[in-house]
């Protein structure tokens, strides 16, 4: 892990580590990394991957409209709104 | 040098599911911003998605139409990148087990048909909208249109021309509103595309860089779009320079396409299966219900017309050619008795007023049952074929029914022979010179005297008679 | 009379009695979460709602089910409809939730009350409720020790007697392990036996909520309410819910227990390991059998567990970027600056490093060698289980491999010495099975967790074992002396 690929990484997830932690994060990644990469010496061929502990199917709703709307509500709870719309800094498309 | 276009298309319909993909929130077009939101759609903490069945069972007629493999488990995949109006940041999709795979697409252009393969098409939802230049120096964002279900189609690289692409959407329209998978608006952008569009060198086997053009919306900017990519591109290769793979947006105003900023950082959307969803197993029992209610396609509607009508082919494929044309004929076939009177109205009239406004039939303010009023009076000779159209005029205008117009206008035909022998010995009275020049054989006269008896009936008269009693008359 | 430290069999005594109206009950324990402010068990208190709420249970004097007037704490990740909900971080601190998770909503349906929302590590993310944006929770055993997390602020509070029982959530022992810590009694269920709707997600496909109470009986008690099919959460089970307290006292004699032969207890603290030995030995002598089992593939449960939690969580943090809800940052230049900063700011440490490995994980070019490795892995270890289920009714391990430790004595300059803390919790989570911890006794006048693994919707065999070990012993009743934290 080094240093270009931690910056890709924090820019994915949309995140900055200030200069002072930077070097501390970078080695708990490896840290973590290796704890995870010890995975590899598992033989796991031929092994479907269990995404869910429930072996079942999903559930299918019917298309009909049930409402939960609140906007008034919704909007309350952004940081920037207006009677109508989330806000957000324009952007350029 | 010669130039070899490449084109793939990434087709986004909406389908018209009454509510969402994942929620039980509306997708009515046109509602007050973010009304149709619900708890799921604004992505609040907390809350999952459920599935939606009968965004499952339009795909899949689609994917039966087209003679597509159907996925009986399919599973949804998340894409994880930031916008603003995308509320969880990522985008539910299904990545590597579609609900469709395969299948193929009929196209014609230039009456000469190709078929174009299809590689896969999707489930996915679809993202808020950002409103940019009508708040001071912000982006507005309405979740309406989050989460409403989007079918992916995904043709192969085997589109060549702009023209193609515009045939080729024309075909996904056509399809997708037979089948009753979309309404197939496109000014709602129901159905709009993204375009692969590269050049390379003919009888190159390997495919140039490739630019996409994002989100076109219409015909005609698929044509100018696509058209004005191909043009920049092969300047650009015919300069020796290198075209860069990115993403346009085309400004139709401008018609051009120009790099999309929002998009210039390289993105991997780390994929991976949706944990708050199961796969979907549809069962052969409902795929079994979905082929029973399958609806009938064109070219089986011009079989039946044919048969049931007898229309020739070619009325045939013009009624069936779209859905609402198709509905709009058979709701007025049953109550006329003159089916190859409505053809020829539907091929005529209505065709041309529909071309010259621009609008589908759906859109006109005409209903079928006046049509096939207006059809019956025509038939049964209470007007004649000419007021015919001029009723049809009003009706276009105003929506009214013919019999109120004939009322209202006092249009109804002349046909005792009495009256219009009245108005005919009088016109032959006030024009013997004409008279004169017709019985020493300027024939040709005789449609003056048809047009003077018009004139004094309003055009009321019915015009066999007239002929047949001018003739008796002028020969005697 | 106090309520403090009484179960709920036994304030459902002194309610029937009418020892106590609800609105006492419920006044009491809002004083008691007062009076013991410093442990800082919760966030917010919902005093005036609890009022107006205990008040109408008592003119309805209708006494329907056995939480009814009975006042209870929610860990701060349950959304509460127009209470204050924020996962412990300051990306939520603001956040006002516009419904409620549906755990909440059938706890509160069968009339309990809601005092708070306790505290947590942020965003369910930690062992020892230190990575808390609004602080440390201590132990009620031992002020400046940690209670264990993630539900360290319920834990407490249980275990401080504030309230008789707590909603938790345990995506890798987030409810066991404090409940060890703190000499409490909490349950995991079966991975989708109560909904997850309205439960802010750290990581879907293990995340579930559970009871954490005073003894197995009262856990029953809250599962029977928590518990069920809710169509708003396709991953709940639609099995039926059978009443977990009419079998809790039946006989475990030829039950038949398994000890997990890859668990190496010679490592832990020979106190832990003596506990162990006692526990054992009461449960043979209560007519259990105890069976070796091999579970080959369960030592990679911490590094599987470490792979698939971050990656969901990177994605499922995703949401909170600033627009529609929660911290957003000031003064900033265009949209992406908005999502960094806001993100940056709002977000501890430990949740930026549990997302930068998730992202990592799921990158291009790692996702095979990460996640989808890991879930292999998980395949396995789920097989481990369903075999030795054949053979037996119950896994027997510890529940944590130590009692609990000083702040900031662990994981400081190793995160992974923290993560180890979940050891033998974690592996319930990756198969989506039941599990229980109860108090077996103290190690150094701490706490010490007993973990029992129940098969696929076994909760039953769990309570039951759970609850005739505690008619049968008195470790459960132990109570801290709180005299430090007045």
């Amino acid at each position: 892990m080094d240093r270009e690929t931690v910056r890709t990484i924090c820019y994915l997830a949309r995140l900055e580590i200030d200069q002072e932690k930077s070097e501390r994060i970078q080695k708990d990644l490896e840290t973590i990394i290796e704890l995870i990469g010890s995975l590899q010496s598992i033989d796991t061929s031929n092994i479907e991957p269990l995404f869910n502990p429930l072996e079942m199917t999903a559930f299918k709703h019917e298309d009909l409209e049930a409402s939960d709307n609140k906007k008034d509500k919704f909007l309350e709870n952004a940081a920037e709104s207006n009677e109508d719309y989330f806000l957000v800094p324009r952007v350029v498309e | 040098m010669s130039w070899e276009t490449v084109i793939g298309l990434e087709t986004h319909v909406q389908l018209s599911t009454k509510t969402k993909l994942f929620s039980r929130a509306s997708t009515a077009f046109g509602a007050s911003p973010n009304t149709n939101v619900n708890l799921i759609d604004c992505g609040l903490p907390g809350v999952l998605p459920s599935v939606n069945k009968e965004a499952f069972y339009k795909a899949i007629r689609f994917g039966m139409a087209i003679g597509a493999h159907i996925n009986q488990t399919s599973i949804f995949d998340r894409k994880n990148y930031f916008y603003a109006d995308l509320p969880k940041g990522y985008q539910i999709t299904q990545m590597d087990l579609p609900i469709v795979l395969g299948g193929s697409i009929e196209i014609l252009t230039n009456d000469s048909a190709k078929t174009i393969n299809i590689t896969r098409a999707h489930l996915e939802e679809d993202a808020g909208k950002s409103i940019h230049d009508e708040f001071d120096g912000f982006s507005a964002i309405d979740l309406n249109r989050a989460g409403t279900p989007l079918l992916e189609i995904v043709s192969e690289p085997e589109i060549s021309s702009a023209k193609e692409a515009v045939a080729y959407m024309k075909s996904i329209h056509q399809l997708v509103t037979y089948l009753d998978v979309s309404d197939g608006n496109m000014a709602q952008g129901s159905l709009r595309c993204d375009a692969n569009v590269s050049i390379r060198k003919s009888g190159d086997s390997e495919l140039g860089t490739r630019t996409e053009i994002k989100n076109i919306n219409s015909f005609k900017f698929i044509e100018k779009a696509i058209n004005f990519e191909i043009k920049r591109q092969i300047k650009i290769l015919e300069s020796e320079e290198k075209v860069t793979q990115e993403t346009r947006l085309y400004d139709s105003a401008k018609d051009e396409t120009r790099p999309m900023r929002s998009k210039e950082f390289a993105n991997d959307y780390r994929y991976f299966p949706e944990p708050d969803l199961l796969p979907v197993v549809i069962s052969d029992q409902e795929m079994q219900k979905i082929k029973d209610e399958f609806p009938e396609l064109p070219t089986e509607k011009e079989i039946r017309y044919q048969e049931e009508y007898g229309l020739s082919l070619y009325d045939a494929q013009i009624i069936a050619s779209s859905k609402s044309m198709a509905d709009f004929y058979e709701s007025a076939v049953a109550s006329v008795k003159n089916y190859t009177l409505l053809a020829n109205w539907f091929i005529g009239e209505i065709s041309a007023y529909l071309n010259k406004e621009l609008i589908e039939i759906h859109e006109s303010k005409l209903n079928p049952e006046n049509i096939a009023m207006l059809i019956n009076r025509i038939d049964d000779q209470t007007i004649s074929g000419k007021i015919g159209k001029s009723i049809f005029e009003e009706m276009c205008i105003n929506g009214s029914s013919p019999d109120q117009i004939i009322g209202s206008k006092g249009l109804k035909q002349i046909t005792d022979d009495d009256s219009i022998e009245k108005v005919v010995d009088e016109v032959i009275d006030n024009n013997p010179e004409q008279v004169e020049g017709y019985k020493s054989g300027k024939e040709k006269l005789f449609g003056f005297f048809v047009g003077q008896v018009m004139k004094k009936t309003q055009g009321k008269a019915n015009p066999q008679t007239v002929n047949k009693i001018l003739k008796e008359k002028l020969t005697k | 009379m106090s309520i403090q430290f009484k179960s709920i069999t036994e304030l459902n005594e002194l309610l029937d009695k009418k020892v106590i109206s609800p609105s006492e009950l419920t006044q009491e324990s809002i004083e008691l979460a007062k009076k013991y402010n410093e442990l800082n068990c919760f966030v917010t208190l919902n005093e005036e709602n609890s009022r107006k709420k205990s008040a109408s249970i008592d003119r309805n004097q209708k006494k329907s089910s056995l939480l009814s007037g009975i006042p209870l704490a929610q860990k701060d990740l349950f959304c509460t409809e127009g209470l204050r909900t924020t996962c412990s971080s300051k990306i939520l601190s603001n956040f006002i939730p516009p419904y409620s998770a549906t755990a909440v909503e059938k706890l509160e349906d069968a009339g309990s009350i809601t005092i708070g929302k306790t505290n947590m590590d942020e965003f369910a993310m930690g062992s020892s409720n230190e990575t808390s944006f609004f602080g440390n929770v201590h132990n009620p055993w031992k002020k400046g020790f940690v209670p264990g997390g993630s539900s360290g602020g319920s834990a407490a509070a249980v275990a401080a007697g504030i309230v008789p029982a707590a909603t938790g959530t345990d995506t890798g022992g987030s409810i066991r392990q404090p409940a060890a810590h703190c000499g409490i009694t909490g349950l995991k269920p079966t991975y989708g036996r109560i909904s997850r709707w309205g439960m802010i997600a750290f990581a879907s496909s293990l995340d579930q909520a559970g009871p954490l109470a005073r003894n197995a009986e009262d856990c029953a008690i809250l599962l029977n309410s928590m518990s069920g099919y809710d169509s708003k959460d396709t991953t709940s089970l639609n099995s039926d819910v059978p009443n977990f307290l009419e079998n809790i006292n039946q006989s475990i004699k030829g039950r038949k227990i398994g000890i997990i032969k890859e668990f190496d207890l010679s490592d832990l603290d020979t106190e832990v390991q003596k506990r162990f030995e006692e526990s054992k030995n009461a449960y043979e002598n209560l007519g259990a059998e105890f069976i070796e089992v091999s579970l080959p593939n369960i030592s990679a449960s911490v590094p599987t567990y470490y792979s698939i939690a971050p990656a969901e969580c990177s994605s499922n943090l995703s949401r909170f970027d600033g627009v529609r809800f929660g911290y957003r940052a000031a003064n900033t230049d265009d949209l992406n600056d908005l999502y960094v900063k806001s993100r940056s700011e709002g977000f501890g440490d430990e949740v930026k490093r549990r997302i930068l490995i998730g992202t990592y994980a799921l990158s291009a070019g790692y996702y095979d060698a990460y996640y989808k490795k890991a879930q292999q892995v998980r395949r396995l270890i789920k097989n481990d289980f369903d075999n030795v289920f054949k053979s037996i009714d119950l896994l027997m391990t510890p529940t944590s491999p130590s009692t609990a430790f000083e702040f900031e004595s662990k994981g400081t300059q190793n995160p992974v010495e923290l993560y180890l803390e979940d050891l033998f919790t974690i592996s319930a989570n990756l198969a989506g099975l039941p599990a229980i911890s109860i108090p077996h006794g103290q190690v150094n006048s701490l706490p010490v967790g007993l973990q029992l693994i129940g098969n696929f919707l076994r909760e039953d065999l769990l309570l039951n074992a759970a609850h005739v070990f505690q008619t049968n012993s008195d470790f459960h009743d132990a109570k801290p002396n709180l005299e430090n934290f007045k």
